[in-house]
């Protein structure tokens, strides 16, 4: 092994043009591959992590997974909304432990804007079971008041006291506002940053809160969107008018007893008053992950095949170089090489480009995590750094080494078999 | 005595290449004496290579036996005849007998790193030995590190033989190693390699189609086509 690697090692710089397209085919492939395994691997995190604690969320009748997707992880537009009234009767039932009242709608800078009372910092739990703690400062009381999670408060570099305003709409792009450069701010009415929340990996670090009421007070003077012209109220004027809100889009509700969940569905989708429901947050989860998760095995099995072509490419073009590397495997032939020897040079070539392949691919899942993880972070919820290079990922790069050596077998039992019936003097 | 320590006994030896009608060689026998330069000529065609392998037992023949330093061949397993060609044998080509991206250095030594009785022979250091036989086939010096892709033909043919020297086998198979020079190099080039397998106490088989080169050795022996 100790000869025959820098031999491998010379003759493959010296075909190194054609050996470099496939070792970038391979790590192109492997990087498709860790890519999606590690998104998935955080999705799957992420989802288990986020809604920790909530026994049921209620919402407008329509899809649970649209109403997880809004209330959970603060995606998408509501159809509908619930009103205020159902929540109040809802909180006042028995077995209601307790309830968070969810508005969503506004956004800052592209993260969104969550109305809840405070109640939310004190009942809302991540990952395992914890609940939400405090970098600094303290829970909003007053309007005009935010506490932002830890993602927001790192991305834009916010500190207690600054002062941030408000966007109309869900604008999940900073570049929107370039197309609506006047009307949607809420410029009128800052918000103080009272407490910025610590991290958690989950939806709340890209979140910022504020009361219930501070949402009624900026959109006092708004109507279908757009403020009203020639309207002005001033924020301290803003305390004169009720702020009890009118609507909701989602309900929190934690139960005394686990085990009522159920029978407290069939309770609420039985409501009343207008047509609502309730969802228990890891059945959905799990409905939601079977939806990602077709496309994800799908995409899984596609990353898998790319990776098999870009190893059936590399073998292919070691099989292709036998022809040019005759006289050369004759040589080594005369000079004391064993078939087995003749293998093991074939291998260790196959083996090197899988190599080199596999660590270009997790540079370029690096790099690309580097340069994307943020981005994603912010706009998806998912942290795809904590499944780096865990226990399945290294068996994953072993199981390609290992196809990439397999794989290098045939051309290399091809060319022991070539090199000895050549004969030791190399024919052309 | 020394006549009669043959180095190579070749008795009744056929050989037929598949999918050919006529046999390549047959009812060969030949006797090779230890420190011979033994000169086969032969039309091209007429099976020189072919014998040579035989001798190199990379082929077994069809009939007939071969033994080189006593051991015969045909008996041993493919491993271990793989093994005792590098120990014993020395193997210069008509051409291109270099691996090009190696050094002209790393060439020499390559029977080294498959032989370690090769190795052994060198006298502890291969790379003394390897710039020692370059220097006594008037190599310059400062060539060893430069690839081989790099020299003259009439270069690579004393690297070649070179690497063929390194370790003192016993027997040196030289397969047209001249056809390449013109007439002058050819006989610099056989009195320099021949010199040196007498140094090392070698035995050298050297086969061409070019019957001029005969009186340079002890012996001439003709193989004629079937
Ligand atoms: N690998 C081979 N397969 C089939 N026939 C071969 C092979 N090598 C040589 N021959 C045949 O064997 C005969 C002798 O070839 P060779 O030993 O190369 O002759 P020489 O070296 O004297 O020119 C030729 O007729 C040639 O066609
Ligand atoms: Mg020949």
């Amino acid at each position: 092994m100790k000869t025959l690697l820098p031999l491998a090692l010379a003759s493959a710089w010296n075909r190194r043009l054609s050996l470099a397209l496939s070792v970038f085919s391979i790590a192109l492939a492997v990087t498709l591959l860790i890519a999606v395994t590690r998104i998935r691997d955080a999705a799957q995190t992420s989802f288990a992590q986020a809604a920790a604690g909530v026994d049921l969320v209620v919402g407008p009748r329509g899809s649970p997974v649209q109403l997880l997707l809004h209330a959970v992880f603060h995606l998408g537009e509501a159809t509908h909304t619930m009103r205020w009234q159902s929540y109040r009767t809802l909180a006042a039932d028995p077995q209601v432990a307790w309830s968070i009242p969810l508005a969503l709608g506004d956004s800052h800078r592209g993260f969104p804007v969550l109305g809840t009372t405070p109640e939310y910092f004190r009942h809302l739990r991540y990952g395992q079971q914890e609940p939400l703690g405090f970098f600094s400062g303290q829970p909003f009381s007053g309007l005009f008041e935010a506490v932002v999670g830890a993602e927001v408060a790192d991305r834009l570099g916010y500190r207690l006291g600054d002062l941030i305003t408000l966007r109309h709409g869900s604008a999940h792009l900073d570049e929107l506002e370039d197309r609506h450069p006047h009307g949607a701010e809420h410029a009128d009415k800052p918000f103080r940053i009272t407490g910025i929340l610590l991290p958690t990996a989950t939806p709340v670090d890209r979140t910022i809160h504020v009361s219930l009421a501070s949402l009624e007070a900026i959109h006092l003077n708004w109507q279908g969107g757009l403020p009203l012209p020639g309207l002005d109220i001033p924020p301290q004027l803003a305390t004169k008018f009720d702020l009890t809100p009118k609507t909701l889009d989602a309900v929190l509700i934690g139960l005394h007893q686990r085990t009522d969940a159920f029978r407290t569905q069939r309770q609420i989708a039985d409501f009343t008053g207008e047509p609502l429901m309730a969802i228990l947050p890891s059945l959905a989860m799990d409905e939601l992950w079977q939806l990602v998760g077709s496309v994800e095995r799908s995409l899984h099995g596609l990353a898998w095949l790319i990776v098999g072509v870009g190893l059936a490419g590399m073998a292919a073009v070691i099989l292709a170089s036998l022809g040019e590397r005759r006289r050369e495997l004759a040589i080594l032939r005369s000079v004391g090489a064993g078939p087995g020897h003749i293998v093991a040079l074939v291998m260790l070539e196959g083996g090197t480009l899988t190599a080199v392949g596999l660590l270009t691919g997790l540079g370029l899942v690096e790099g690309a995590g580097y340069l994307f993880a943020p981005l994603v972070n912010a706009r998806l919820g998912l942290d795809l750094s904590t499944n780096a290079f865990s226990a399945e990922e290294l068996r994953l790069i072993a199981g390609i080494f290992a196809t990439g050596l397999l794989t290098s077998l045939l051309p290399g039992w091809r060319a022991s078999r070539m090199s000895l019936a050549d004969g030791l003097v190399p024919r052309l | 005595m020394r006549v009669l320590d043959a180095i190579i006994r070749i008795r009744d030896l056929s050989f037929t290449w598949p999918g050919s009608r006529r046999p390549c060689l047959s009812q060969l026998a030949l006797d090779v004496n230890r420190g011979e330069r033994l000169f086969v000529h032969g039309e091209s065609g007429a099976g020189k290579s072919t014998l040579l392998n035989l001798i190199g037992g990379v082929m077994l023949p069809e009939r007939g036996y071969i033994d080189v330093l006593g051991r015969p061949l045909g008996k041993l397993s493919s491993s271990n005849r793989d093994r005792f060609r590098v120990d014993h044998t020395g193997f210069i080509f008509q051409q291109f007998n270099l691996i090009p991206y190696l050094s002209v250095l790393d060439n020499v030594l390559l029977p080294c790193r498959f032989s370690t009785e090769r190795a052994r022979r060198t006298g502890g250091s291969a790379s003394a030995e390897a710039r020692r036989l370059l220097a006594a086939l008037d190599l310059d010096p400062r060539l060893a590190h430069r690839p081989a892709a790099s020299l003259s033909v009439g270069q690579q043919q004393r690297v070649s033989a070179a690497r063929a020297l390194i370790g003192r086998p016993e027997l040196i198979l030289a397969d047209e190693p001249t056809s390449a020079l013109d007439p002058r190099r050819q006989a610099v080039f056989i009195e320099l390699l021949m010199g040196e397998v007498t140094a090392n106490g070698g035995t050298l088989v050297f086969v061409s189609h070019d019957q001029r080169l005969a009186p340079l050795f002890d012996r001439c022996i003709e193989l004629l086509a079937q």
